[in-house]
């Protein structure tokens, strides 16, 4: 029962993670139509701030990443993404994975191609017992955040103005535009929002593993696009429960797999949205995109 | 009588021969060079063949694939398992059955059995993956991709693990590389020109309207997903073959960004392209690395070691690319279609139509009517609004049937229901008595129903007589037939002088008769046009009433016709039918319909009253 308990609040942060990750990808993509490949080098560039601002306090460390997570994904957004935006999705999609190519290795050349360590806060590595489960600190960080961020999402898409414009874009973006919304603005502010998740999936990332490499992003990108399809394009409340439920799965599956097939979980978590697909084509919640329009 | 022509035998010529010379030329350079250059052209040949066989499939259906290194890793092992010798088989993979072990193939057997295994792998996870959208496919195959790196990474026993295989025999040598490559590219251009070909592509141009002739989107994407795997398998088993070592990381994310590079920096849509991107980038490639090891730069500026630099060279010119260049080099044309090689003499363009009006007397589709198109009790809501509201209609053979209405009255929304692209919450499709509610657009088009749409949907990018022949074979026409029907359909239509110019070019109007056209291609018993007058001139107008005319006399078919001209209803309608707030307010000949009150009330207007009366 205490296995269980511990094993349940375990795969609940991982989810928590994966949403975050599925968030960050879901709300570029609901304004832009763009799957953004180099989300995962959004993630990777704010862990390596916490690398390079080292000697700082940590918590300045973390300020730091997150403003290097906004910028980057600004920048890309103002260079590589907007001269494709009214490109196919295909063709943004290979745009993305093109600007994920060169952030990757411009830090393979800039630092190198090997993982480094970075220290983190003694105390988030600790647990703290509630009854007879010990839950780690990193967790009640994990989900805290995925709670404030969902909620303050919440907030600013249904109870602002510039939540409003976003989600009129999202819905037709040539007609919210006619009707007077600045689409480079809402575009750039979905960017600045996404490139924030990424660098507070970077430090939770870090903070986990105590290193950060080249390659750290490649894995979450994809987890963040599969868990997308898996809760269907384009809804917020589908990445959040596409992002869940592949945590949930990839954690559960670490702890009850047998050990023989251990070393293949990442293979069972990646087949897995494919048995989905087969019988929900279009994702969990169904999203209508890439279904043709009469 | 002229044979009417996709492409000049030169045209076509030049498109297989060009790649071919290019190929040959750098099999020629490598093979007079050192020992190192030949390694080198041998493994650029290789990738070569990998990226022809993404071509196959990104270039003709539009859709982009991350994992078709994984079918380059699956051919890749396969044929090392198969090769590997005994005595280095039993350190390296234990676990391998004796059967594998034993075979002790030839390279071109090894070959051959990798290509049909990564085929066979490629149509198994294609099965699933082709249902998904056109989104989803990049995804679910990058899945893909690392699924298979993940289990020949840790199926020690039987891959070798992370560490991967060593002493593999190296026999792929230039000239079988190069060999190999000349295949690849007859391959893939057969393909392209086959009917299947022609199906993906114009699933590519618009799925929609690919889906409305006929065209199966999943099954024509899984048998291109199927020949891209067989190449890329034939790629890896080559490459393995080459080097001698084979771990999981060969094929694996590097790799994939680079021959996506090389088909996009080409142009993804022609073969020529995938040949001309694999060899530019490869070049490109070489000296990137070159610099990367620090080796100085025409004597002067040297730079230190760097790795990772030539990835970023890569990576700017994918991103430069797909910014100011998104056709890539080859526009996206094959070798035979450039206008400059034109120019020269060595191709010619695509012949000018025959000059009598009629190529083939009789349509090569014939399907007389039996029965009726019938739809009884249709409803449907949209999030609670009700468009159409227990709806029954019945076109006979050889009539022509006006539904008319105001906007929003539910018009498109029933031939929408009728052809399939839209399921009624409740009521009955029938199609010469047989019941067809819920049967799939393609589906439908296959039992004889063809429709247009409000907007023209044309395949730019194809031909006009290859957008009407597409459409024939969408039914299951040969290639030979199909242009006959379209060479005759398109005569009818008076646009047999356009055959050959792409349908991207043509002004709308004549964009629209194409899109009756390609209907028509399809050999229809019913024929379902939403307005196909809009956005055409007064000219054009009687133009079209003409064409229909003909269509009636000549098809035998029923043509359903949405429109609000009047003065096209009115000469070719035999019966109108009034649709209101999702309902039916008036069947009856168009004078009577004319002189109905509420018709009149609702949607003619007194004002078309007034315009009578002057």
């Amino acid at each position: 029962m205490t296995a269980l308990g511990q094993n349940l609040i375990d795969a609940l942060a991982l989810g928590g993670l994966y949403a975050l990750i599925a968030l960050g990808i879901t709300l570029v993509y609901t304004v832009m139509g763009m799957m953004n490949f180099a989300h995962g080098e959004f993630i990777m560039l704010a862990a390596y701030a916490l690398f390079v601002f080292a000697d700082l306090p940590f918590g300045a460390a973390v300020g730091c990443a997150l403003l290097t997570g906004i910028a980057i994904a600004l920048i890309a957004e103002r260079i590589a993404f907007r001269p494709v935006r009214n490109a196919d999705l295909s063709a943004q999609l290979v745009t993305s994975l093109a600007v994920a190519a060169i952030l990757q290795n411009f830090v393979t050349v800039a630092v190198n191609a090997r993982a480094q360590s970075v220290e983190t806060p003694a105390a988030i590595s600790e647990s703290t017992r509630i009854g007879a489960i010990s839950v780690p600190n990193l967790e009640f960080v994990t989900l805290g955040l995925t709670a404030i961020v969902l909620g303050g999402l919440g907030w600013l898409l249904y109870r602002t103005r510039t939540g409003l414009a976003m989600r009129a874009a999202a819905e037709n973006f040539e007609m919210a535009r006619l009707l007077g919304v600045r689409a480079n603005r809402v575009i750039a502010i979905a960017f600045a929002i996404s490139g924030a998740l990424a660098a507070a999936v970077g430090v939770l990332i870090v903070l986990q593993t105590g290193q950060v490499s080249p390659t750290m992003g490649l894995t979450p990108v994809l987890v963040g696009f599969v868990a997308v399809v898996i809760g269907g394009f384009g809804r917020m409340f589908g990445a959040v429960v596409g992002g869940l439920l592949l945590g949930a799965l990839s954690s559960l599956l670490g702890v009850y797999l047998p050990e023989g097939l251990a070393p293949f979980r990442d293979a069972i978590v990646f087949t897995f949205p494919v048995l989905i697909l087969i019988f929900r084509p279009h994702g969990l919640l169904g999203g209508e995109i890439g279904k043709a329009r009469v | 009588m002229r044979r009417v022509r996709f492409r000049t035998p030169q045209s076509a010529a030049a498109s297989l021969l060009i790649p071919l010379l290019l190929i040959a030329a750098t099999a020629l350079i490598g093979a007079s060079g050192t020992p190192s250059l030949q390694d080198t052209v041998t493994m650029i040949l290789c990738n070569l063949i990998i990226v022809v066989g993404l071509q196959v499939f990104v270039g003709n259906s539009g859709v982009y694939s991350f994992g078709q290194l994984g079918f380059a890793t699956a051919g890749a092992y396969i044929a090392a398992f198969l090769t590997l010798p005994a005595a280095f088989a039993l350190l390296q993979t234990p676990g391998l059955p004796g059967f594998i072990v034993d075979a002790h193939l030839g390279a071109l057997s090894a070959t051959l059995i990798a290509a049909a295994f990564s085929g066979l792998l490629a149509i198994v996870i294609g099965l699933p993956l082709m249902r998904t959208s056109t989104l989803a496919i990049p995804i679910s195959t990058f899945a893909f991709l690392i699924v298979v790196y993940n289990v020949v990474a840790n199926w020690d026993r039987v891959t070798g693990g992370s560490s991967g295989l060593v002493s593999i025999p190296s026999t792929t040598g230039v000239e079988s590389a190069a060999l190999w490559a000349g295949a690849a590219v007859v391959l893939a251009l057969a393909y392209k020109w086959s009917a299947s070909g022609y199906r993906l592509q114009a699933t590519r141009e618009d799925e929609v309207a690919a889906r409305s002739i006929g065209i199966g989107v999943m099954r024509e994407r899984l048998i291109a997903f199927g020949l891209s795997g067989v190449l890329c398998g034939i790629g890896g088993a080559l490459a393995v073959h080459q080097s001698g070592v084979l771990n999981p990381a060969t094929f694996y994310f590097g790799l994939t960004v680079t021959t996506m590079t090389m088909l996009v920096v080409g142009g993804a849509r022609s073969v020529f392209g995938a040949v001309i991107g694999a060899l530019a980038i490869a070049v490109v490639n070489e000296l990137l690395r070159g610099i990367e090891n620090g080796a100085s730069l025409f004597g002067a500026i040297s730079i230190g070691e760097a790795p990772g630099l030539a990835a970023i060279g890569l990576g700017l010119i994918l991103l430069a690319t797909m910014i100011a260049m998104p056709n890539g080099l080859s526009s996206g044309r094959e070798a035979g279609e450039l206008a400059w090689l034109q120019r020269l003499g060595l191709s010619a363009p695509a012949p000018p139509p025959p000059s009598g009006a009629l190529v083939e007397s009789t349509p090569a589709i014939e399907r007389p009517p039996k029965g009726a198109l019938r739809a009884e009790g249709i409803s449907l809501a949209f999030a609670g609004l009700q468009v159409l509201k227990q709806v029954d209609l019945t076109l006979e053979p050889g009539e022509a049937l006006g539904l008319i209405g105001p906007n929003g009255a539910g018009k498109t929304t029933l031939v929408n229901v009728l052809s399939g692209f839209q399921a009624p919450d409740s009521g009955l499709v029938s199609l010469d008595g047989v019941v067809v509610t819920g049967r799939s657009p393609t589906r439908l088009a296959r039992d004889g129903l063809g429709r247009t749409f409000q907007a023209a949907l044309p395949f730019p990018e194809l031909s006009c007589i290859e957008s009407v022949a597409v459409g024939a074979m969408g039914m299951g026409v040969g290639r030979r037939r199909a242009i006959a029907v379209a060479a005759d359909v398109l005569g009818r239509l008076g646009l047999l002088e356009q055959a050959t110019l792409p349908a991207g070019a043509l002004p709308p109007g004549s964009q629209r008769l194409l899109g009756i056209a390609r209907a028509l291609a399809i050999g229809p018993r019913y024929l379902l046009l939403d307005e196909p007058a809009a956005g055409l001139n007064e000219a054009e107008c009687e133009q079209l009433v003409a064409i229909l005319r003909n269509v009636l006399g000549d098809f035998g078919c029923g043509i359903l016709l949405i429109e609000h001209d009047m003065n096209i209803v009115m000469p070719l309608c035999s019966r109108v039918q009034v649709l209101d707030d999702g309902g039916t307010i008036r069947i009856g000949t168009p004078q009577e319909v004319q002189a109905d009150p509420a018709v009149v009330e609702s949607y003619l207007g007194s004002s078309f009253l007034a315009g009578v009366d002057a």
